[in-house]
């Protein structure tokens, strides 16, 4: 039997790559083998569940101390279950949904590909997410969710708002992924290890610990888009309906509180970061509960509300305690489920009434009685009405706010009614009052998911004990103790109770006066957006382009301040080296100068005249003579330097250049070359120029000279090579090296000169090529 | 000797960087094809030994095969790259009817503008965060909304 945990990674890791090499057979298989596939990775879910915890640990990088190691406990199960099971309920709808997107948007139906591909990697690195214990695999897989993500959204890439958002989404949440990298590379500096039990283990409360662990937290609120880093989440509406749904409910947003459950026994053992906790909760819960309750386009307002819910996460975490971390847990798999349905109508609504806002649908209550039986359940579960899931979450909610007492009583409450207001707002214009527009029939794929989702919500509710024993489970990791929830339904004035309905009557109030406190609400969401933190971040990235502007001006659209800017620092930093490095008179050596040498000094005079010569000429065809005489001349230097070999390689290539550059000359006409001839170069640049080529010169001259004034003073790589060369039965000790000892530089230095030819000759074909 | 050698290599480099600078891109290649052939010489001089050709059999003190080798390799490949070079400048010639980098940059810089209003769209999507609840279109919106 194989290992449980090995075994979700690999159902889970086999849809996405199964998906795509279907796409590349026949695009059209594409749904159903998601389907096939999530069903597949959703039943090994299940399987593993019921099985006894298990890990893997497969030796990564050893010397780094850094470990392949899953553990499928109690937590990872929850969170796996809900990555594959929510994943397998949003392929359903996709299958069709997708089709009917693309459809409207003239697109091909071959990006399904593309969709669901990524979509399966989501869900793939959220299951390996899960599981992972070593704190730089869960950086890895942190980042996988970033990366899926950023296609999802973007999917529609033809539009400017999904790419932009798409990035908006891949930077906040990936630069906040880099806090998490930090926290893990703190905690292997303090405890020497990456594995998070081992850490969790031996951590000791120290001042450093808690700065480690407060880093990861940061990431995490990020990607569960809490105050002040929520405004990514709102833009992120733009992907597809059933990305967001998905990544709403069971992936990615969860990835940020499902870290903090993991790290949770780390983070209990400090007071401040809890006070954090409880305040960046409470504040996104009013954020998201306000915003939402003014947003007009259906899934702006459930974006919100996500924030808003994921706020009660957070602030439950931060109140801490055995009732706060079962809570916490609870109620991730209660919104999971409800949230997902919620997406999911709102996408089906505007798939069979055209429209996305709210105040352009209504009454479809009628005209979709199944859907609106759904998306009721599920609403209902939101709001916690009883005989729902969504009831415990909240009674779980009060009861940890309550122990803390009257003033957290009172905001839980406050936060909760408007839950209840916003909610109530969606579903009844949606499916109430009047009609607006008149919908079309639509696939049961798109109403089906919601209904089953629905009524689990409801099943839940009626019948606790697997939600119980999976939370159990799961909380029981994260407060690293073990957790009993109790949860029922009582009929009595138990605090919890009261405060449910104080909820209802609030929150009812709350939509009945909306018309008095809209004003106000709207106020504050546009100051969010004009004072809030997005602001900070397009500031940002105007700097980032104007930065990126301004070198490119001057660095990069003229070719020769480049040139300067890479000759002058370097002259510069080598005339530097020189002043500070003690000489010794060693360090430069003028060298003996012989009868002998008189030839070579003569031809290397030769060479440097026509270098000279290069600059002052003014006719194309001059220069080309010229260019091609330093060529020669050097030639005749190697001769003098006892090397034939090189002086024919030389004299050949310089024969060859020459002509060719020569040939290239009579095909351009004479107009085009004659320019510079007309504008006489200005003055200042003659002045510029001059000034890096004596500081280049300057700096090819200081390392020329050092550098050969200081042979080695072993010869033994040549006398080597020259019994070697015997050995061999070769003659010219230099061709055997080419050909023999360094065979395979000569045979790549072949295939540059193949592919030069190849360039060449496909540039010089005619034809304009813009 | 060293010193020698080390001067003409300075020269040729200083010549080759000073093309580099100039505006026409033929004289930017003859200055790459200069600083290359610097670039060589220096390699040559580095030779361990001077002397007679080194093939066997030895009778005389030979010059450092090693340093031959490599400058063959560095030859060629400066070579490669030159030509790979002129006949991109001949390319640019074909599409732009110009080998002026003046002229060319001012044409990349226009294109530029055309394709990148970047800045732009940057300053209208903070505004479009609030797009609808914004819009000034006056109470008859919001009532709608409000509903």
């Amino acid at each position: 039997m194989m290992n449980p945990a090995m075994l979700l990674l690999v159902a889970a890791f086999a849809a996405p790559l199964v998906v795509s090499l279907l796409g590349a057979i026949r695009h059209s298989w594409v749904p159903r083998g998601a389907i096939l596939m999530t069903g597949l990775a959703f039943a090994a879910a299940v399987w593993t569940c019921i099985q006894d915890d298990a890990s893997v640990n497969v030796p990564w990088a050893p010397t780094w101390s850094m470990n392949f190691s899953l553990t499928l406990d109690g937590l990872a199960k929850m969170y796996a279950l809900l990555a594959t099971g929510i994943g397998f309920f949003v392929v359903l709808y996709a299958s069709k949904y997708l089709a009917l997107h693309l459809h409207h948007d003239h697109r091909l139906l071959e990006e399904q590909t593309r969709f669901f591909g990524f979509l399966l990697l989501f869900m793939a690195s959220m299951v390996g997410l899960v599981m992972a214990q070593d704190l730089i695999l869960i950086f890895v897989f942190w980042d996988l969710t970033a990366i899926a993500s950023y296609f999802l959204i973007g999917f529609d890439r033809a539009e400017e708002e999904s790419r932009s958002s798409a990035q908006m989404a891949l930077l906040v949440t990936g630069i906040t992924a880099i806090f998490v990298l930090l926290g893990a590379l703190a905690l292997f500096q303090i405890y020497g290890t990456f594995a998070l039990p081992e850490i969790i283990i031996a951590s000791n409360g120290g001042r450093n610990t808690g700065i480690a662990v407060g880093l990861i937290v940061l990431g995490a609120l990020a990607k569960s888009a809490q105050v002040p880093m929520h405004f990514w989440l709102p833009r992120a509406m733009a992907a597809p309906t059933p990305v967001s749904a998905y990544l709403h409910s069971a992936a990615m947003v969860a990835a940020g509180v499902f870290l903090i459950g993991r790290v949770y026994p780390l983070v209990a053992q400090y007071d401040w970061m809890l006070d954090a906790l409880l305040v960046i909760g409470f504040a996104s819960m009013a954020v998201g509960g306000i915003i939402a309750l003014t947003r007009r386009v259906l899934k702006q307002i459930l974006a919100y509300s996500t924030i808003s819910q994921y706020g009660y996460v957070v602030a439950m975490f931060g109140l801490g305690g055995e009732k706060g971390v079962a809570g916490a847990t609870f109620y991730v798999l209660a919104h999971a489920l409800v949230k997902s349905a919620l997406f999911m109508t709102a996408g089906a609504v505007t798939e069979a009434t055209g429209k996305k806002n709210l105040p352009d649908v209504g009454g479809l209550m009628r005209r979709m009685p199944l859907l609106a039986a759904g998306s009721g359940m599920a609403a209902a579960g939101l709001i916690a009405l009883p005989l729902t899931i969504g009831f415990f979450k909240d009674e779980l909610f009060f009861a940890a706010a309550y122990e803390r007492g009257m003033t957290l009583a009172v905001m839980s409450v406050v936060g909760a009614s408007l839950t209840l207001a916003y909610i109530l707002r969606f579903w009844r214009q949606t499916f109430m009052g009047v009609l607006r527009t008149e919908p079309e029939p639509i696939s049961g794929y798109l109403v089906w998911p919601v209904v089953v989702l629905g009524i689990a919500s409801v099943v839940g509710g009626l019948w606790t004990v697997p939600a119980i024993w999976i939370v159990d489970r799961a909380a029981s990791v994260s407060a690293d103790a073990p957790i009993h929830l109790h949860i029922a339904y009582h009929l009595d004035a138990r605090h919890e109770n009261v405060m449910a309905i104080a909820t209802w009557v609030a929150g009812l109030l709350i939509y009945l006066t909306r018309r008095i406190w809209w004003p106000a609400a709207l106020g504050v969401a546009h100051l969010g957006s004009y004072f809030g933190p997005a602001r900070l971040y397009y500031a940002g990235m105007r700097g980032l382009n104007q930065l990126s502007d301004s070198v490119h001006r001057i660095e990069v659209r003229d070719l020769r301040s480049r040139v300067a800017t890479i000759l002058m620092p370097a002259g510069l930093l080598v005339g530097l080296a020189v002043i500070v490095t003690p000489n010794s008179t060693s360090s430069f050596a003028v060298g003996a100068l012989g009868r002998d040498d008189i030839p070579l000094i003569t031809m290397l005079v030769a060479s440097v005249v026509s270098a000279f010569v290069v600059i002052v000429v003014r006719d194309h065809f001059r220069l080309a003579i010229s260019l091609s005489s330093v060529g020669f001349s050097l030639a005749g230097v190697y001769a003098f330097m006892g090397a034939p070999d090189v002086t024919l390689v030389a004299l050949v290539v310089e024969t060859v250049l020459s002509m060719f550059m020569i040939g290239m000359l009579v095909l351009m006409p004479r107009p085009i070359l004659r320019f510079e001839t007309e504008v006489r170069a200005e003055r200042r640049y003659l002045r510029r120029d001059a000034i890096v080529a004596v500081v280049a010169a300057g700096m090819a001259f200081f390392v020329a000279w050092g550098a050969l004034s200081r042979p080695s003073p072993s010869t033994e790589v040549i006398d080597s090579q020259t019994v070697l060369t015997a050995a061999v039965h070769g003659k010219d000790i230099v061709t055997v090296i080419l050909a023999d000892f360094r065979g395979f530089d000569t045979l790549g230095e072949v295939t540059v000169i193949a592919l030069t030819l190849l360039g060449v000759i496909s540039l010089l074909r005619t034809g304009r090529l813009r | 000797m060293i010193l020698a050698t080390s001067l003409a290599i300075a020269a040729m480099f200083a010549a080759g960087a000073y093309l580099m600078l100039k505006r026409d891109l033929i004289r930017l290649i003859a200055g790459m094809i200069l600083i290359g052939n610097a670039a060589n010489l220096f390699i040559m001089a580095s030779g361990l030994r001077r002397g007679a050709a080194p093939i066997l059999p030895l009778d005389e003190p030979t010059a450092d095969p090693l340093v031959q080798a490599m400058v063959l390799t560095a030859i060629v490949i400066s070579f490669a790259t030159a030509a790979l070079a002129l006949a991109l400048v001949y390319r640019v010639y074909i599409s732009h009817y110009s080998v002026d980098l003046s002229r060319l940059s001012a044409a990349e810089e226009q294109q530029a503008e055309r394709d990148e209003p970047m800045t732009e769209d940057l300053r209208e999507s903070v505004r479009d965060d609030t797009d609808g609840e914004a819009s000034p279109d006056g109470r008859h919106a919001r009532e709608a909304a409000i509903r």
